[in-house]
Order: structure tokens, then C-alpha cells, then sequence
């Protein structure tokens, strides 16, 4: 009897921490946070930038409580993804990657493009190279010619972009860059992951067939890769040995 | 009052003008897919399961998992080997999502909102700007071009369209 009730309060007890942990899961007043590479808002500094098939718009922030449209750019049809670095915006097209400058008052100007053939591709970058997946497979609008390529992209002339170098893939969608390791998924055949301080040859460190993967968050050591059928998090502060941490099922 | 509307009456108008089309028995083609209800009212739910996964967002430990076109699940990933669901935020028509602060910006169909999300239990639309975008969300999506299950008006907003299998088909472009 007296067992159990001390059971029950030490039950109660693990209950309340858990209750007080998930609680504890506030928010930070400050900061933005962290999407995929198919992710069609970013915020910048005081202004939020959004892309929908054919206009980038820009809406100011600066105040919590209200959104104020600033702009609408006008810039073709077809485009998929926005990637923020250093006062820039790289955005994803069916025809290729267009780079804007971020004005004083939340503007864009266009500054260049790198074309390519019609096919869906995302884009990130870090200061000197911009990495773009071409998927030609399973994309609607991929045009004659459209292959399944990875195409590394120098950017340190952010006037005009030049292909570096050109991988092919097998039906790539999203990727993810922390320093010098690229994370790139393959749908079904799972992800992949470089060593690109090469980028004339960049290196495959690891393919992991065992999820389906649509897009990747790297966090540091921490990568959340999504897919249809389920998130999966994976500890890669050991590049050697990449674990799971841990899956949360979709669609059961 | 319902966005998309108009373009679908015009695509069906065109669709329909086109006399070289056979209507086939039966084709894939895409159909609306309708909201029943008010698809302004944003509110949270209790954590449900993950039907259909769309983007994710990431912050302070928070994931953010974006159901195709109905809202955003809350997970808290503070122990990344538990994550725990612990709210669902119902957006209807929403397709991404940004975080800064504690506001959630979102778009809701056609309109951006600012949600402010700094009391999950009691969260609040404290902004929302009307017809924002035009392309997320309702119209017929701009690369498709083929046969589509003529929009019903009295079906409610159309918050997105799906792959289906249709029957003699009156609407393509």
C-alpha cells in the first residue's frame, strides 16, 4: 500500500517535470529561425521576403503587430525556393538561379542569373560558392535535355555567377551546407553527404539509403532530414559516424 | 470571397472555348481540394498526428512541421532523442511559414498573417494582410496544364488542388 503510494507520487512527480519541461519550450523574444531549402519565406533583418510562382514580395516587420507590404517584384514564372546570405537573396527557378540585392528600406534589386535548363532546383550557398540541384526526374516542367546534376556555382563575382563544376545525381530535391559538408537528398534513394572544399571534386562521405528524403535543416551537429514518411534526426558532430537520434512517423 | 475563383472561371471559360480537345472517359487530372468552414479562423488544437508533411521550420529548440495546406504542427525538440509534440496550429491553405521573435508569419490562402505565438495555449492573428500573394495556395498551379475537375462554388474555398482520377472531365487548359 505504502509502496504504492509512493509510487503514485513519484509518478506525479515525473509527470509534473515533464509537464514543466514541455512548458520550459518558450521562445527566445529574438532571432529568426531556420527553414529548408524549399522554403519560399526568409526573413532578413527587419523584413520578410516571400516567393510565390512568379513575384518576390518583401513586407516590412519591423513592428510584431504589423505586417506592411512593401513591394512586389515581378520576375517570371516558374520560381520554387528563396536562400538568404549576406544581404542577398539566391532564388531558385525552373530556368536558373537569380540573385537580388536586399536595399535600404526592404526593396530588392535584380544584380544577375545563372541559367540552366528547365528543371526544379533548389539552391543554398555560403560566401564564395552557390550549390544547385537540377532534378530533371519526376519534375513536371523539366524541360528537353534536363538532367539530374548537382552544379557547384562560383559567386565570389555576384555579378556573374559561373559554373565550377557539374555532379550528376540521381533525382535530387533539397540540400543543406554546414561549412564544408553538403547534405543533398534523393528522394527515395536516401541522402547524400560531400566534402565540398574541393569544388572541382568533391568528395561522397556517405549515402544513406535507409529513409526517403526530401530536405535537409542542418543545426550545427544536429540534422533534421525530412521525407514523406517521416523526420529523421541525425548526430553529425562525428562525420565518421553519422547515428540516429531519433524518427517521428508521418502518416500512421 | 472565394480566391481562385475568378482565374478557374476563366481557365474553364478558355478551357471550353478550345474545341480541338477530345474529353476523355477517364484521366488523371487535378481537383480541388475544398475547406469547409471559415479558412480565416486560425487557432491551436491539441497535437495530432502528421497526416501529410510539407516544409519544416526550426527554432529555440521548436520544430515546426507544416501540414500540406492545413497548419503547422509544434514539436518541442529540446531532447532531440524525444521530440514531443505538444500543439497543432490550424492555418488553412498555409504552405510555408518564417519565425521571428515570437511571431509566425504565414500565409493563410492568399493572405500573409502574423501569428503571435508567444502563449501557445492563446495564440493570436495580430496582422494580416489581405490578397498578399497570388499565386500560393488557390488558383490552379500556374505549370499545369491539362485536365481539372471544374471548381464548384458551393463547395467552399479551394485551398489547394490534388492528383485525381476524373471522369469525362468539362474543364482542361
Amino acid at each position: 500500500m505504502i509502496r504504492n503510494v509512493i509510487l503514485a507520487i513519484l509518478l506525479a512527480a515525473l509527470w509534473s517535470c515533464a509537464e514543466s519541461d514541455s512548458e520550459s519550450a518558450a521562445f527566445s523574444n529574438s532571432g529568426t529561425g531556420t527553414g529548408g531549402s524549399l522554403a519560399r519565406f526568409t526573413i532578413v533583418g527587419d523584413y520578410l521576403f516571400t516567393v510565390d510562382n512568379n513575384s518576390l514580395h518583401s513586407f516590412d516587420i519591423r513592428k510584431a503587430d504589423e505586417a506592411i507590404p512593401l513591394e512586389t517584384a515581378y520576375i517570371g514564372e516558374g520560381v520554387e525556393t528563396i536562400f538568404p546570405l549576406n544581404g542577398f537573396l539566391f532564388l531558385g527557378t525552373r530556368n536558373g538561379m537569380l540573385i537580388y540585392r536586399i536595399l535600404q528600406g526592404g526593396a530588392t534589386e535584380f544584380i544577375s542569373n545563372y541559367q540552366h535548363v528547365v528543371s526544379c532546383d533548389p539552391v543554398v550557398a555560403n560566401n564564395q560558392y552557390a550549390y544547385v540541384t537540377l532534378r530533371a526526374s519526376g519534375c513536371r516542367q523539366a524541360g528537353p535535355g534536363a538532367a539530374d546534376l548537382l552544379e557547384v556555382i562560383d559567386i565570389s563575382n555576384l555579378n556573374s555567377p559561373e559554373v565550377v563544376a557539374s555532379y550528376n545525381m540521381d533525382s535530387p530535391f533539397g540540400l543543406g551546407l554546414d561549412g564544408q559538408t553538403l547534405f543533398l537528398c534523393e528522394g527515395e534513394r536516401g541522402l547524400k553527404v560531400f566534402d565540398v572544399a574541393d569544388p572541382w571534386n568533391i568528395e561522397l562521405l556517405h549515402h544513406l539509403t535507409h529513409f526517403n528524403a526530401i530536405d535537409v535543416i542542418p543545426l550545427d551537429g544536429l540534422l533534421l532530414v525530412i521525407g514523406p514518411d517521416r523526420i529523421v534526426q541525425l548526430d553529425y558532430t562525428d562525420m565518421n559516424d553519422i547515428k540516429v537520434v531519433s524518427e517521428i512517423a508521418i502518416g500512421v | 470571397m472565394f480566391p481562385g475563383l475568378g482565374l478557374s472561371l476563366l481557365l474553364l471559360l478558355s478551357g471550353c472555348l478550345d474545341p480541338k480537345v477530345d474529353i476523355p472517359e477517364q484521366v488523371t487530372g487535378l481537383a480541388p481540394i475544398y475547406y469547409e468552414g471559415d479558412w480565416r479562423d486560425i487557432g491551436a488544437e491539441p497535437p495530432q498526428p502528421i497526416q501529410e508533411l510539407f516544409k519544416i521550420y526550426y527554432k529555440d529548440s521548436i520544430l515546426f512541421a507544416g501540414e500540406s495546406l492545413r497548419g503547422i504542427h509544434v514539436i518541442d525538440n529540446t531532447d532531440p532523442f524525444n521530440p514531443e509534440p505538444i500543439k497543432f496550429i490550424r492555418i488553412p491553405g498555409n504552405s510555408d511559414i518564417a519565425i521571428k521573435g515570437s511571431t509566425l508569419y504565414a500565409n493563410n490562402l492568399s493572405d500573409l498573417v502574423a501569428i503571435d505565438i508567444s502563449d501557445l495555449d492563446n495564440i493570436r492573428v495580430v496582422s494580416r494582410v489581405e490578397n498578399a500573394f497570388s499565386g500560393l495556395g488557390a488558383p490552379l498551379p500556374d505549370d499545369y496544364f491539362g485536365f481539372f475537375e471544374c471548381p464548384d462554388p458551393n463547395m467552399g474555398a479551394i485551398i489547394g488542388w490534388a492528383e485525381k482520377i476524373l471522369e469525362r472531365p468539362e474543364c482542361w487548359r
